[in-house]
């Protein structure tokens, strides 16, 4: 699904991701972990193809190269990041951003677009699922909304829009437990053979709800260590310090 | 054109006036007028629209009058039920009132300087006095709601060039009226031509007017519109402006609050691109306790767009308790847009509520990137984002039929962009 050989980025002159491998395969999940500044959020970044980033080294994505696909495109190759802090667009009804953000996916796939009353209850289901009030669907996107319903909105937006390899950046911070469970369940029941998952987090709590299959340690730029979800545990216990 | 413009005195002859009153008044407004020439920067009102700059630069000459005229079909709305009044080159052409009771409305064309308004700072206020040879009356008895919005069609013909058209409108709301106006303005003309008007709104005790202005099409015309209003007690007045698609356009609203607890509203949407430039201004004078006064301006400007917002609040000394607000946004797409704003508040009254912001930037790279992380190439973003921002405007209109109308007509003009 992903492979990531030697990945390095910089921004400003600053390097940031100094060498990066990693391969997921289709159906696994895996978590990578890292304290603060160790470059989870910029790989998240440069992953959904956000401009600003000097990059080399190669991310294959069903085999093709991301290098030079424009952001618009990685979404509708079916990509999808999961933001740690989702964006507030006053004026922009919910609802109708998300209708047209899955026909835009739908026609770039060349499949059929969705209409209204089809994609109204589509979205009746899946906000259901997610314990999602309908009445902030037709609200402004994500203004006024809580931290959860933000989470949430993301998580029903990665349902909707059905991609293949999900990134969720640190998508647990901000979260009580009973949300963190209903977003937990929500990623847990999308899970099949076809998708994967790269879970971005700092702490080893997600973990608890969401198994990964692999466990990596991202330090300075790097992973430094990879395993089993054994090691999450470890980590809690020791901290990031003992590994470096 | 050259630098002083004048017109001559023999103008006024073309104009059948009334009387030699009515025709000393037009002389002494055009000698006026003649010493003045069209404002320059150098004014502080047209401080950021040198408009005898503007003028010079796409007038070589201007003929004041348009006699005959030629109408193409025009495109009525058909999307809601209405009234209509159809104005060809600022001329009365028919109206029809076909949901209200007649008897209540009084319509009339005239050319009345007894309908003048006086304002001897603004040149064109004096050019519009000497030369307003059309205008519209409209009254509305006590009492009398209407039932359905009244549209104003304001044709201007095919065959304008060079032109330099003055009228003058009148409004006037009987006790406890309400009437809603929308202000179409269809252009015909592929050229250049000036249309000058002046709006005189009275609104008496617990009327209600609310208006909306709209373009309907892309055009090189020239427009300055001068609005005065005066509020009585109770009263509320709401508008609405949607008025980007003109070349040049600048309204310029003047609102005396003289009854207590009066409530003026004015919102604006405004698309500016090309290189069109159009100003609104706004004076809201608190002369009264217990008003309140709330004005929303939101600017896209695109490419070589400029767009200019004024506001003033003037707030006499016994005007206690006086709650008002003014707010500027704008939202610029190319670095070679341009937006000035200059808020303003003259406060005399110490018991008040009053408060002024402006703010404007570029459009927020992070949620375009989210936005094209959803599958919206960068296009679609900034039109959504575009979209979204007018839409806090455009959001309070409450009827659906008129809103929807509306946003069509605004997101043409984006799609466009």
């Amino acid at each position: 699904m992903l492979v990531i050989k030697n990945l390095k980025a910089s921004i400003n002159n600053r390097e940031i991701l100094k060498g990066l491998n990693l391969k997921i395969n289709p159906g696994e999940v895996h978590a990578i972990m890292g304290p603060n500044g160790s470059g989870k959020s910029t790989l998240a970044n440069v992953l959904s193809g956000k401009n600003g980033y000097k990059i080399s080294g190669e991310v294959k994505y069903l085999g093709e190269s991301l290098n030079d696909i424009p952001v618009e495109e990685r979404a509708q190759k079916g990509i999808f990041l999961a933001f740690q802090y989702p964006l507030e667009i006053p004026g922009v009804n919910t609802n109708n951003f998300l209708k047209t953000s899955l026909n835009t996916i739908k026609k770039a796939k060349g499949e059929k677009e969705i209409d209204t009353i089809t994609f109204l209850e589509l979205v009746k289901e899946k906000a259901k699922e997610l314990g999602i009030d309908e009445k902030i669907l037709s609200r402004q996107l994500n203004v006024g909304f809580s931290g959860g319903e933000k989470k949430k909105n993301e998580i029903l937006q990665m349902k909707i829009l059905d991609p293949n390899l999900i990134i969720l950046d640190e998508t647990d911070s901000g979260l009580d437990i009973d949300a963190l469970k209903i977003i937990s369940d929500g990623v847990n029941s999308s899970r099949s053979e076809k998708k994967s998952f790269l879970v971005i987090t700092h702490y080893q709590r997600l973990l608890e709800y969401i198994k990964p299959d692999h466990v990596h340690v991202l330090s300075d730029g790097k992973i430094i260590k990879s395993g089993t979800s054994e090691l999450a545990l470890e980590l809690e216990k020791k901290g990031y310090k003992k590994l470096n | 054109m050259n630098e002083n413009f004048k017109i001559s005195p023999s103008e006024i002859n073309k104009i059948k006036v009334l009387n030699q009153k009515d025709k000393n008044f037009r002389l002494e407004n055009l000698k006026l007028f003649n010493q003045q020439g069209f404002p320059t920067r150098n004014h502080e009102d047209w401080k950021f629209s040198d408009i005898n700059q503007i003028f010079s630069k796409n007038f070589k000459n201007l003929e004041s009058f348009k006699n005959e005229i030629k109408l193409k079909s025009i495109n009525f709305i058909k999307e809601f039920d209405h009234n209509h009044i159809l104005m060809v080159n600022g001329k009365l052409e028919n109206s029809e009132f076909k949901f209200e009771d007649k008897n209540k409305i009084k319509i009339k064309s005239y050319n009345d300087s007894n309908f003048s308004l006086n304002n001897e700072e603004n040149s064109l206020i004096n050019l519009n006095n000497a030369l307003s040879n059309n205008g519209l009356l409209l009254e509305v008895a006590d009492n009398y709601r209407f039932e359905k919005a009244i549209i104003i069609y304001n044709v201007f013909t095919d065959d304008l060039k060079d032109n330099l058209l003055n009228n003058k409108n009148k409004i006037i709301l009987g006790k406890n009226s309400e009437l809603h106006i929308v202000e179409y303005n269809i252009n015909q003309s592929k050229n250049k031509f000036i249309y000058n008007t002046t709006e005189n709104i009275i609104l008496n005790e617990n009327a209600y007017l609310k208006t909306i202005n709209l373009q309907a099409n892309q055009n090189d015309g020239f427009f300055y519109k001068f609005s005065k209003g005066k509020m009585k007690s109770n009263s509320n007045y709401s508008s609405f402006i949607f008025s980007s698609g003109p070349k040049f356009n600048k309204i310029d609203a003047e609102f005396d609050l003289e009854g207590e607890n009066c409530d003026c509203n004015i919102k604006s949407a405004l698309f500016i691109n090309k290189d069109k430039h159009q100003e609104i201004k706004t004076k809201i004078n608190h002369l009264v306790p217990n008003c309140k006064s709330y004005q929303k301006i939101k600017s896209v400007v695109d490419a070589e767009g400029k767009g200019v917002y004024q506001g003033k609040i003037y707030v006499k000394d016994i005007a206690q308790k006086t709650n008002a607000y003014q707010l500027s946004k704008a939202l610029l797409l190319s670095e070679n847009s341009e937006f000035n704003s200059k808020p303003e508040l003259e406060i005399y009254a110490d018991d008040v509520k009053c408060s002024h912001g402006s703010t404007s930037g570029s459009v927020d790279e992070n949620s375009i990137h989210y936005l094209m992380t959803r599958g919206l190439s960068k296009k679609q973003a900034v039109q959504l984002l575009v979209n979204g921002f007018l839409n806090e405007i455009i959001g309070d209109i409450k009827s659906n039929s008129v809103r929807k109308f509306i946003e069509n007509k605004i997101e043409i003009q984006i799609h466009g962009y």
